[in-house]
């Protein structure tokens, strides 16, 4: 007996694979490699910044207070401009997301050249930042609601796109075999077996883009798309900090009230 | 009537799935093809609606080739022959008489379908599919809510609705247990016998199938290796379309409980 225990216990192999252990090894030391050179760059670039911003803030933030409460009238407009340029937007960029999404997804677009071509077509959309996007409508269409409008839907269509196109490649593909062998159509097939099983993520995932699209707008009105954030880049350059100071605190409450209405919304989804 | 003459399929990595296979299926018949697990079984049955497609010979449907069969072709004929599967592949989120509906697409325009505008003759066959495998008291419930042996039969619903005539069973009781199995196929036989429809059903149970079939084809190897009536099948027959002898574990056993 104790003679099998040793034979057993010699012959031991180890959990993961050699070759895994040393690549995991390698990364683990490029990783950290990583860390330590950025660490030594920034602090570098940022030699004395500190004391010097500690002392500053406390200087700007003394401008900012007490907020400004008589600019809550006038701002409502704006900030209602800025929720419907969202609305809208995302309205645009989910409807149009159901296409691209199809064709983005392997398991439905089966022809490879034209799966490559949506995906690539979305990676080129994601790598815009939503700000340069911006710049460029309002070089074209002008300072407005429009450009912003523009700008928000080609950003948050290539987040939706893609994240939808994975939701539908994890889809149970056995009931869409049925519905071919019932003699379906592709649109019969995709109506009846794919949409039911992607309708709760969707619901979930344009939601979730409408709260970043809000706050995104926002950042957009700076460079002159509009919206609440087309004021509060007004009042900043005024050096009206008290007004500025109003306008932020209706931006994080009305932010934090629709972040929390979605996500209700969103629990009761899945 | 079906007919395969010199049917082969080669898979594109290179595995044979059917060699040679010639074999003449009648209307009307309860056929069982049995066969060990990667005998060819699921490729023959799925070479008949074309979910795949034989690489070599003739496969003909009330005689005509199927095999250049495309596109509106290709799904009249997998109207005509209504499919049944070892999972049942019902959209577990949709409710069962959507489900039981499904069957109608291919009779149905794609607007009709896609803003579920069915023909009231067409709702009322889907609630008659139910009442006739039992389960017309489910018709709301979500598919993912049934027992296994209830989807089996919501599944077996929907091929009615279809209206076809052939029913292609691939292994329709292997993920369920002796009680369910046995009533699943009682189903399939009833309708076999009251609508005259051909009935193709793979099996790898040696009693289920010497029960139920009315003729039995054994297959090895992508080989049809056995055809003939039930009454020349013996133990004996399966050990040699089994090719080893056989074992507990190629019998279901048990009956139809209530």
């Amino acid at each position: 007996m104790t003679n099998d225990k040793k034979t057993l216990t010699d012959q031991v192999p180890s959990i993961y694979p050699v070759k895994t252990k040393i690549q995991v090894t390698i990364i683990f030391f490029v990783v950290l490699a990583m860390y330590l050179t950025s660490m030594i760059w920034t602090q570098s670039q940022m030699a004395g910044g500190f004391t010097g911003a500690l002392g500053n803030m406390f200087n700007v933030m003394k401008n900012f207070f007490p907020p400004n409460p008589e600019v809550i009238s006038a701002v409502i407009g704006p900030m209602l401009e800025t929720i419907q340029m969202a609305i809208i937007a995302t309205t645009v960029a989910a409807i149009l997301t159901v296409p691209l999404a199809l064709l983005a997804a392997r398991n439905v677009t089966t022809f490879k050249p034209l799966y490559y071509i949506t995906r690539t077509f979305l990676n080129i959309l994601r790598t815009i930042p939503d700000l340069v996007l911006a710049v460029i409508f309002v070089g074209l269409f002008g300072i407005g609601l429009f450009p912003g409008i523009l700008a928000l839907i080609i950003f948050s269509l290539g987040i939706l796109a893609k994240l939808i196109s994975e939701t539908i490649e994890s889809v149970d593909m056995d009931p869409m075999e049925a519905m071919r062998a019932s003699g379906g159509n592709v649109f019969q097939t995709i109506s009846y077996a794919l949409i039911p099983q992607v309708l709760p993520q969707y619901v979930s995932l344009v939601l979730y883009v409408f709260e970043i699209n809000i706050r995104a707008s926002v950042v957009l009105g700076l460079v002159g798309a509009g919206g609440i954030g087309l004021i509060l880049n007004q009042q900043l350059q005024f050096y009206n900090y008290p007004n500025a100071m109003m306008i932020i605190i209706i931006i994080f409450v009305v932010v934090i009230v629709i972040e929390y209405i979605s996500t209700k919304i969103r629990e009761a989804l899945i | 009537m079906i007919q395969f003459k010199d049917v082969g399929l080669v898979y594109p990595n290179g595995t044979v799935g059917l060699k040679n296979v010639n074999l003449t299926i009648n209307d009307g018949e309860f056929v069982v093809i049995v066969g060990l697990s990667g005998a060819g079984k699921s490729t023959l049955i799925r070479s008949i609606n074309r979910l795949v497609t034989p690489t070599s010979g003739e496969l003909y449907v009330d005689n005509e080739d199927i095999l250049k069969y495309r596109g509106k072709d290709l799904r009249k004929l997998r109207t005509k022959t209504g499919m049944i599967f070892q999972n049942y592949n019902l959209v577990k989120r949709s409710s069962v008489l959507k489900n039981v509906l499904a069957g109608r697409l291919g009779h149905t325009g794609t607007l009709r379908s896609i803003f579920n505008a069915y023909k009231k003759e067409d709702v009322a066959l889907a609630y008659e599919s139910l009442k006739r495998v039992n389960i017309a008291d489910k018709i709301y419930n979500r598919a993912d809510e049934l027992s296994g042996g209830q989807q089996q039969r919501v599944s077996i619903a929907r091929v009615l609705t279809q209206q076809p005539k052939y029913i292609l069973a691939d292994e329709p009781v292997a993920s369920l247990d002796p009680p369910t199995s046995h009533q699943v196929m009682k189903y399939l036989k009833k309708i076999n016998k009251e609508d005259n429809l051909t009935t193709i059903v793979n099996l790898h149970f040696i009693d289920m199938a010497m029960e139920y079939a009315d003729r039995i084809v054994g297959m090895r190897a992508g080989e049809i290796v056995f055809d003939g009536p039930v009454s020349e099948v013996t133990e004996k027959t399966f050990e040699e379309i089994y090719g080893r002898s056989i074992r507990e574990e190629d019998f279901r056993g048990g009956s139809e409980e209530s």
